[in-house]
């Protein structure tokens, strides 16, 4: 069963790979509606938050809620997650619409195959989404990442460098979409260090460095 | 989503993959008639003595064959983090484990189909009578082997040392069910009965519940970071 929610807020959360601390004790909150944007140096912890966040990831210590639900009910919560990572998580061997099918298919999407095509067409995957996915650009296959983030709906939308390798109009299109996602009342988030492009999606932007919120205080 | 249906989808991509590059298969396959060529060059004495080293050969090159198999069929899932896609499904963990269980269990039956008629040729064993209690044991005894190697191939997802986890931790926690086969085919060559030999298919089939059981109840746990 897929679960809703209308917030997510994260209290003290923290992170550690063996010595090094990636999350340090990171208290936030995100609304419906709203797109923030994260941004900070290399190595600050703005993916791993969005990893924490997909439940991907684990905390060592604090808690991430779902307006009421914790990572224990992980299960419904995925299905109201969409995720585009900074490694498109796509098999390269398939095409981007068998890619998009399967995605569908894993999230229980009734006419996968139909939802998997709209998509497509909405994001202008165009002549080569029959073709496989280790021959795209870096551009196409970030379209593809996008459009199967987008596939089942999701509540809480994370984004980890969405510009990245897209022309002016592919990036037109994603704000467009992103703004869309907000309308309809979406969570979303974004990790970017493309000042113009979060300038034209943030409702709020937030800066990390070493595993903390920095600025503004929150 | 019910787990088999997911786990099915999981591997219905694989052989959807497998299809487009017909990678696995062919990598696989020449790699066993290598090994089968050379076992039988190497160990063949006479029609007589045949027998008792062709287990061995067999074996060894079932053994080869599937984590060779398996590390490419994980490696897939390496390449652009695309495990993680499976992750981010709302899908019971242990779903992806059994989808690549399975996906690597067809695909290593499927070079069997080729290695078994090669070995009985290459050591000039009879096949009649023995082609079918044959294929059953080789079978049997991959669902074991496969299901434990894949198990590890999940924990290698997140650990750098896969290659040598899968070798080191793998074969020892495999070797009774690889034992059991190599002795119960042995049997079979030296002309045993399907009834002589089904106390050996037995204790296999006890092992594949075991190895295939306790895969799933682990896998829920290895394919989430902690």
């Amino acid at each position: 069963m897929k679960l809703d929610f209308e917030e997510v807020s994260v209290a003290g959360l923290t992170k550690s790979y063996g010595p090094t601390l990636a999350l340090a004790g990171v208290d936030l909150s995100f609304n419906a509606g709203t797109a923030t944007v994260i941004q900070g140096s290399n190595g600050s912890g703005k993916s791993t938050l969005l990893w924490l966040l997909a439940m991907l990831a684990y905390p060592t210590r604090g808690e991430i809620r779902y307006g009421q639900y914790g990572v224990s009910r992980a299960d419904g919560l995925r299905g109201r997650i969409g995720f585009v990572a900074h490694q498109l998580q796509l098999y390269p061997g398939l095409s981007g619409h068998e890619n998009l099918v399967l995605a569908a298919k894993l999230q229980n999407i009734p006419y996968a195959e139909k939802r998997a095509t709209d998509l497509c067409e909405a994001l202008a995957l165009g002549e080569y989404w029959n073709r496989p996915v280790r021959t795209y650009s870096r551009g196409q296959a970030q379209r593809v990442s996008i459009a199967r983030a987008l596939l089942h709906e999701p509540r809480l939308l994370l984004m980890d460098e969405p510009a990245t390798g897209l022309d002016v109009k592919s990036t037109a299109s994603v704000v467009e979409l992103i703004e869309q996602e907000k309308q309809e009342g979406a969570i979303v988030i974004i990790v970017t260090h493309e000042a113009k492009f979060a300038s034209a999606v943030a409702d709020r932007v937030l800066h990390m460095d070493r595993g903390r919120i920095v600025e503004p205080a929150v | 989503m019910n787990t088999l249906r997911a786990a099915w989808l999981v591997a219905l991509k694989d052989f959807q993959l497998e299809l487009r590059t017909k990678e696995i298969l062919t990598s696989t396959g020449l790699f066993a008639v290598l090994v089968v060529t050379l076992g039988s060059l190497a160990f063949y004495t006479d029609p007589v003595s045949s027998p008792d080293v062709a287990p061995g050969v067999l074996w060894i090159s079932i053994l080869f064959c599937g984590i060779l198999l398996i590390g490419r069929s994980w490696a897939l899932e390496r390449e652009n983090d695309a495990v993680f896609g499976l992750l981010l499904a709302p899908i019971p963990r242990a779903s992806i484990y059994i989808g690549k269980t399975i996906s690597a269990l067809v695909l290593l039956f499927a070079v069997e189909l080729l290695l078994v008629p090669l070995c009985l040729i290459f050591f000039q064993i009879e096949p009649s009578g023995i082609m079918l209690p044959l294929l059953a044991l080789v079978f049997l005894g991959s669902i074991g082997f496969v299901s434990t190697a894949s198990l590890f191939s999940a924990v290698g997802i997140r650990t750098r040392a896969r290659d040598l986890m899968l070798s080191v931790l793998v074969f020892p926690l495999v070797a009774p069910a690889l034992l059991a086969s190599a002795v119960a085919t042995r049997e079979l060559f030296a002309g045993a009965t399907v009834t002589e030999i089904l106390g050996w298919m037995r204790i296999l089939a006890a092992f594949d519940l075991l190895f295939v059981g306790f895969g799933v109840w682990v896998s829920r746990h290895l394919l989430a970071e902690t």
